[in-house]
């Protein structure tokens, strides 16, 4: 496999109504911008259901990991229904369970919610290390 | 008694492709916390496209206020699928080019320029929330 094809397409919630959706988004930043740079790359959702062909494409050649803010599970749906291949699935408020951390607001995740974001973002590295070592 | 009060639903661009997706998503929730409690809902860009019978039927039933990002316009064709026409698009890019002073920079670290920015788009949107419903009572009185 070539480096060019060694990456994991990243689909995270962007959600909007809930704390949980902005966690989700700052944890997929973290993740692309930070700790994998070379080894991921960031699916937009509403470019990915209009139709925008890149970000179709990378769901269609990447393994891809879904992030998820809520029960609504929006990224893995929108995901699956568009045939991308799904390798990992991360759910926010299992985070929140497991590192007893509570973001603050949607506009305001706050510090918890940042430190929450980073924990959940090295459990994804660690993830996308698992799938490409297949 | 439950007294229903016109109010519009503001679709945003949750982009994270470009910052000025996050422009528009904390444009819009300053618009929906702060300047327009009372008038504005929000409308989730994810859960509307993922098949929301809730979230569509809102945008089909009331007033919609696209908030893109960038000139893809995800959120007024994804709106415009599934619900109908939004009544307004407001593009943060087209704003921007009326403020070549102001950079957007980051997606996700927000400095000074970006906040300025946020404020001028929060404005827009407020704006528009304004007219739409004004235009709203005023075709309402003519009936």
């Amino acid at each position: 496999m070539s480096a060019e094809e060694r990456k994991v397409a990243i689909v995270a919630c962007a959600g909007m109504d809930k704390a949980l959706g902005s966690v989700a988004r700052a944890c997929a930043f973290k993740v692309v911008q930070d700790l994998k740079p070379k080894e991921s790359v960031l699916v937009c959702i509403p470019p990915l259901i209009i139709g925008v062909n890149s970000h179709s494409e990378w769901i269609n050649k990447y393994p891809v990991v879904t992030i998820d803010g809520c029960a609504e599970r929006c990224a893995t749906k929108i995901v699956a229904e568009k045939r991308g291949k799904i390798r990992g699935r991360v759910f926010i408020p299992n985070g929140v369970k497991k590192h007893g951390l509570k973001p603050e607001t949607s506009a305001e995740i706050g510090p918890e919610g940042e430190e929450l974001a980073e924990k959940i973002a090295d459990e994804t590295a660690l993830l996308i290390d698992k799938i490409l070592r297949k | 008694m439950t007294i229903v009060k016109d109010k519009v639903g503001i679709v945003s661009c949750s982009g994270e492709d470009l910052p000025e997706g996050t422009i528009s998503r904390i444009a819009t929730r300053i618009v929906l916390e702060k300047l327009r409690p009372d008038d504005t809902v929000t409308i989730c860009l994810p859960l509307f496209l993922a098949g929301s019978q809730d979230e569509r039927a809102f945008a089909r039933a009331f007033p919609t206020i696209a908030v893109d990002g960038c000139s893809k316009k995800c959120a007024e064709v994804g709106t415009q699928k599934y619900s109908g026409r939004p009544v307004a698009t407001i593009v943060v890019s087209e704003i921007m080019k009326r403020h070549p002073h102001l950079k957007a920079k980051s997606r996700d670290n927000l400095g000074d320029e970006e906040k300025e920015l946020v404020s001028i788009i929060a404005e827009e949107i407020a704006k528009k929330v304004d007219e739409v419903l004004g235009i709203k009572k005023k075709s309402g009185a003519s009936n």
